[in-house]
């Protein structure tokens, strides 16, 4: 008997204690939205099984605050009254009230009626202004409210930046030691830094994902976002939003929500049409907009959807032409996808007439440079007349990216992953030159190659001429690819793919923007990170 | 033979109670329920002597799972459970064919008596 007990109990404070952190969220959403059907009836449902399980279990105190509650709500629930006015605050201390109660309960404590709340519960029942008084009186809650410790701890992001950077210590002299084991032979030491290894992994993960936090926290701030500008720009907007729960490094979200944000304000500004345009063009008088968010083996991919107009490919082409950035010819030739590209350069801006919104002088270059400081990636997919699509693809955590070691002049360098199309190896004679330049076919598409070591040659003038015949053997090729931009990049030799943890570049050398930071091999050797971006401009200044 | 029994309550507490309280008086409790849905595909499933039903779940009130069991099992007895404070929907349940009402919190003896009285068919009520 005594165990069934026991029994009821554990399951009767369970069920409580669910009911009040439920019954919370509630009402916050009831601040919000006070005629809120669903959120109404369920905290009328759960005062009522409080109240009953509560008597059930001979917790009277309870039982009577929730009875009372209950009969409240479901007044509000029938319509009778509204959400509103002076019983507001009484109805939120009866939560609380609800909550110290039910932790009492938990802690094996006395209850007591709380006699004020409940004759103001009687009031508001019964139509009359409660008595409302400072929270001074509840000296006997706040007694037992000392007694429990949230299980969650907020922590400033500073502080997880600086376990972060650790960490990244940390790996790299994991490296350095499993290399130096390897080296000595010692079986012993071998097995001791195998652990140790295993621990810096397990720390390294639970460190970064310690950092992550769902995109929902950015997502759920849009619906409002929306509607302002929507409202603003005299459009008619839908919003869907999905993959909330998708998990992504803080600091990256951080980092993207101005993107996202001109993103968005683009998509509705410039993209869907007003309703009159699209009832003219056979479209639903209500533009969609989708938010969505996926992953992607190690990437996070975020995009932004719009069913509006679509870019226009002649007038960007048109407008490339007129800022001065290709000759007439060269944009003739541009196909789609590498038009739509043009939109991220510098400078280029489609927006003709300057909205109270979403025109703010900021171009998609700010967007494009700020994907690319996190080693993400920006893409366009867009039909004229059907919508558009930004892609963003992101790194799930910024700490260690994936890498593609290679050897340059007896040194070894690196090359994000997130840029490297593929590698392959190639004999001079599957290399052609045209205009100076070397090209390569790689499936069915014509990429332009260079030899890294003359690209980064200490020199500002153009490249010399590709000469073919110096080339002996098989190459070894990176294709990287930027912005849609492939190039090849010859190196002396393939090493390892490899993750790295990336370390900004000090003093001299981040004058060269070349470099994306820098990164210590377990061999104790330094290893630069090229950065994709400034190879490839670096490219389009000097190539021949 | 003994009667079967099928508990819809959506508080785990309520219906772990209730359990006890019949099984040990003997009956062949043939499932638990937690809401409308469960409630409904249960009883078609199970086809139970009696059901116990919480006037209040969350995605219908019971008043709807009662009329659409009754439909469907028209000699089902159906006792409806309820804390006080909802007394206008439970006299419309008594009204829409249920057997009796236990109002929460209940002691084994009343709900013994309620359930057996209910299964003899005397429309016994608290």
């Amino acid at each position: 008997m005594k165990s069934r007990e026991q029994e009821y109990r554990e399951l009767f404070m369970a069920e409580a204690l669910e009911a009040y952190d439920a019954m919370s969220q509630h009402m916050s959403v009831l601040e919000k939205r006070p005629g809120d059907e669903g959120a109404l009836n369920e905290v009328f449902r759960l005062l009522h099984n409080l109240k009953a399980n509560a008597r059930a279990m001979g917790h009277d105190a309870i039982g009577e605050v929730a009875h009372r509650m209950e009969t409240i709500f479901g007044q509000i629930r029938s319509k009778e009254r509204p959400f509103a006015g002076s019983m507001v605050p009484v109805l939120f201390s009866g939560i609380d009230v609800l909550g110290g109660m039910i932790r009492a309960v938990g802690a094996n404590l006395p209850l007591t009626e709380n006699v004020p709340l409940v004759e103001n519960l009687d009031r508001v029942i019964e139509g009359e202004e409660p008595v409302l008084v400072d929270d001074e009186s509840g000296t006997e809650e706040d007694a037992t409210r000392k007694l429990e410790l949230s299980d969650l701890v907020y922590i400033p992001i500073k502080k997880l930046d600086h376990l972060l950077n650790l960490v990244g210590e940390l790996i790299i002299d994991r490296d350095r030691v499993l290399t130096l084991a390897q080296e000595i032979g010692d079986t012993t030491l071998q097995s001791v830094t195998a652990h140790l290894s295993r621990l810096a992994d397990d720390l390294q993960y639970s460190v970064m994902d310690a950092r992550l936090v769902g995109v929902g926290t950015l997502f759920n701030k849009f619906p409002r976002v929306v509607r302002d500008v929507a409202t603003a720009e005299q459009k008619q907007v839908e919003l869907t939003i999905s993959g909330q729960d998708i998990q992504i490094d803080r600091n990256i979200l951080q980092i993207i929500t101005d993107s996202l944000l001109h993103l968005v304000r683009n998509a509705i500004g410039h993209g869907i049409e007003t309703p009159q345009e699209r009832l003219k063009a056979g479209k639903p008088e209500v533009g969609q907009l989708t938010l969505s968010a996926q992953t992607d083996r190690d990437n996070v991919l975020i995009r932004i959807s719009d069913d509006g107009r679509g870019v226009d490919a002649e007038r960007v082409r048109r407008k490339a032409v007129e800022r001065g950035l290709l000759s007439r010819e060269a944009a003739a030739r541009l196909n789609e996808a590498e038009v739509h590209n043009l939109l991220f350069e510098a400078g280029f801006s489609t927006a003709e007439q300057v909205t109270e919104i979403s025109g703010r002088g900021v171009g998609l270059d700010v967007v494009k440079l700020a994907i690319d400081s996190l080693g993400g990636q920006l893409r366009v997919d867009s039909r004229l007349g059907q919508g558009t699509t930004f892609t963003l693809v992101l790194p799930t955590s910024i700490a260690v990216k994936g890498a593609l070691l290679f050897e340059l002049d007896g040194h070894p360098y690196a090359l994000p992953l997130m840029h490297t199309d593929s590698v392959v190896s190639l004999r001079p004679e599957k290399l052609h030159v045209v205009g100076g330049t070397l090209l390569a076919k790689v499936l069915a598409e014509n990429i332009p190659v260079v030899r890294l070591a003359d690209l980064l040659a200490d020199n500002d003038d153009a490249l010399p001429p590709a000469n073919r015949a110096a080339l002996l053997g098989p190459q070894d090729i990176i294709i990287t690819n930027y912005n849609g931009r492939k190039l090849g990049l010859i190196v002396d030799r393939f090493l390892r793919q490899q993750d790295i943890v990336i370390k900004p570049v000090s003093q001299p050398l981040d004058m060269i923007d070349l470099f994306g930071g820098v990164t210590l091999l377990g061999s104790g050797q330094v290893c630069l990170v090229l950065d994709v971006p400034a190879i490839t401009r670096l490219f389009l200044s000097r190539r021949p | 033979m003994k009667n079967r029994i099928l508990i819809v309550d959506d508080s785990f507490y309520m219906r772990t109670m209730l359990k006890n309280m019949l099984t040990d008086a003997g009956y062949d409790v043939v499932g638990e329920a937690a809401n409308g849905q469960q409630a409904r595909d249960l009883a078609s499933e199970t086809k139970p002597d009696l059901i116990t039903l919480d006037v209040i779940l969350p995605d219908n009130t019971g008043l709807e799972v009662l009329k659409d069991i009754r439909q469907e099992l028209p000699d089902v007895k159906i006792v409806m459970c309820s804390a006080v404070g909802q007394e206008v929907i439970v006299n419309e349940a008594l009204e829409s064919g249920a057997s009796a009402y236990i109002v929460k919190p209940f002691s084994e003896d009343k709900v013994l008596e309620i359930v057996g009285g209910a299964l003899q068919d005397s429309g016994a009520s608290a």
